[in-house]
């Protein structure tokens, strides 16, 4: 099988899985509109500064949520039969895509959520479409591995978030800061330098990530 | 000599701590004090609070202007020695300002053969009553600044005696950076190798690496309380290198949760390097993006110019090899506790 048809025929089973079991993605969905009902309930009227924070802090915990599983969830039978078929750059590459899908869902149904529930103050609407785009990559890059990492451990939903939250700071902060513009809260004309550190780490996040992973994943 | 460096290390430290708290610094203005505001066409005195100072010494010499910008700028008219640290300057304020704003801030400068020039900025601010600009009255007859004599460190008006700080600081995250570097070295050669040694070695690097760390946190809190004013602001900078050090934290409760020590190790390893690259973004990169009280942050210009001359650069440069060879002897130490550890352990499993 070649390279390219490994990573075709992984994210086609991720699908089917997902399919066959869709209470996670549901879940997943669920806790997105919980999480804005609270956030509106507690604000009542969110000011754009919290709107802009909370928006992002709900994507990074749901998307905590929906990849954590993304290796934690395969049996030790399972990697041991892709281990003794696939070439270790399929298995998370096609994780990283599948992940990066699932968080574009997401983060457009949060915002969705958020502009039905909380008003849509995003002045910037390409721009923002754009930092949702490069904000749900960084954000499934970073995750899927820490999650490769986390599930070689028993307790592997502490060290999940306490391996990925401090890495995904600088992802984070860029994208407030970017969101921010967006939002017209900043008039920073010189933004597409914050793409471009947002491009580059995630480039370098991807790239480590690929040179790490083979020695991760056998036992 | 196989230990050269190690000896090396703490002759350079034992330098710079003695060479870097023993050199005075530069006679300098402490405070302008003065009893009735400024303004154009009044006469006003301004007492000079000068730290270091020697000013009974050079009555004869003593010369001080107030400098509005490079071209404009008036001579004092009369200069009292109050006592060896007093000045009382009285100036003549001429009848227009040399700019068209309603006040501008001048800078006291006082000159003499003893002590040097220092300067005073914003020393006082002169309301313009009569409301014409023109820069009739003004000079810009400021000339032959005398430089002080001897070995000293510049005197800046925020960091005064915390300009020192510069030699322990700064010296600790250089030594950090390059210690966690070794450590992800270590680690990768573990991954290539399997053995256990360089894993051992990448872990000792790692626990040196955040010990340097959390003094740094320490020493620039420190610093913080005497220039920014509380020991921690919720700067970007303090933050993110709390985060950085949250980062290597978790490096070690990741290590410590597997019972195996081969996954421990292979695990760690990976973390290891993977922490390692988002290390400069968050200590480098992120901090840039917002408003900072750090220099060289937050379009903040960098520690230089005035604030590093070559005398404090002769104490700079040799902390910065001194702290990291003394971290590297530190981890070295802790790694031959942990092989020896090793091998105890290794000789009872046989021997049982």
């Amino acid at each position: 099988m070649s390279f390219t048809s490994q990573i075709f025929h992984l994210i086609k089973k991720e699908f089917v899985l997902e399919w066959r079991q869709r209470y996670a993605l549901s879940g997943i969905l669920l806790y997105v509109l919980a999480t804005v009902f609270i956030v509106y309930s507690s604000f009542i009227r969110v000011p754009d500064t919290a709107w802009n924070s909370t928006f992002w802090i709900i994507i990074v915990f749901a998307s905590v949520n929906a990849i954590a599983k993304s290796f934690i969830g395969e049996s030790g039978n399972r990697t041991l039969y892709y281990y003794s078929l696939m070439n270790p750059y399929a298995v998370i590459l096609s994780k990283m895509i599948y992940n990066t899908l699932l968080l574009l869902i997401l983060c457009l149904l949060c915002y969705a959520a958020f502009s039905f529930i909380a008003g849509n103050p995003v002045q910037n609407v390409q721009l923002f479409y754009l930092i949702l785009f490069l904000g749900g990559t960084g954000f499934s890059i970073t995750f899927t591995f820490i999650s490769a990492i986390a599930a070689k451990s028993k307790n592997n939903a502490t060290l999940m978030a306490i391996l990925s939250f401090p890495i995904i700071l600088p992802i984070l902060m860029t994208l407030i800061n970017l969101s921010a513009n967006a939002l017209g809260m900043i008039k920073d004309t010189a933004y597409t330098n914050d793409i471009l550190i947002l491009i580059a780490i995630d480039l370098i996040l991807v790239g480590m990530a690929l040179i790490l992973f083979p020695f991760l994943w056998r036992d | 000599m196989k230990h050269w460096w190690k000896i090396l290390g703490v002759l350079l430290m034992i330098y710079s701590i003695v060479a870097g708290l023993a050199i005075p610094l530069k006679p300098g203005i402490y405070d302008a004090i003065t009893a009735s505001k400024a303004i154009t066409g009044a006469p006003i005195d301004i007492v000079a609070v000068g730290y270091l100072t020697k000013f009974d010494n050079t009555k004869d010499d003593l010369r001080a202007w107030l400098k509005v910008d490079n071209e404009h700028a008036i001579a004092s008219t009369a200069i009292k020695v109050e006592s060896e640290s007093r000045l009382k300057v009285s100036f003549d304020i001429p009848n227009n300002l040399p700019s068209a704003d309603k006040t501008v801030d001048a800078a006291l400068i006082i000159d003499s053969k003893k002590n040097g020039y220092s300067i005073f900025p914003s020393a006082v601010f002169i309301k313009n009553t009569v409301g014409t600009n023109s820069a009739a009255g003004w000079t810009n007859a400021i000339s032959n600044m005398t430089q002080h004599q001897g070995m000293s460190f510049p005197y800046r008006n925020i960091l005064q005696e915390t300009i020192r700080n510069l030699f322990y600081h700064v010296p600790l995250w250089f030594g950090m950076m390059i210690i966690f570097l070794i450590s992800a070295i270590n680690s990768g050669r573990f991954l290539k190798t399997k053995n256990s040694k360089f894993d051992h070695k990448a872990a000792s690097y790692a626990s040196v690496g955040t010990l340097f760390g959390i003094l740094g946190l320490v020493t620039g809190a420190i610093w913080a309380k005497h220039t920014w004013g509380a020991y921690w602001s919720w700067d970007i900078k303090q933050n993110m290198s709390a985060i950085a050090m949250l980062v290597y934290l978790a490096y070690f409760v990741l290590r410590n949760s597997f019972e195996e020590s081969e996954q421990s190790a292979r695990i760690g390893a990976v973390y290891n390097i993977f922490a390692f690259v988002t290390l400069p973004m968050l200590l480098f990169v992120i901090p840039r993006l917002t408003d900072s009280l750090h220099p060289g942050n937050g379009g903040n210009p960098g520690f230089g110019g005035e604030d590093l001359d070559n005398n404090m650069r002769m104490v700079f440069y040799p902390a910065i090899i001194g702290f990291t060879l003394f971290g590297a002897w530190m981890a070295n130490i802790l790694y031959r506790l942990k092989a020896v550890q090793q091998r105890l352990l290794d000789k009872a499993f046989h021997s049982a």
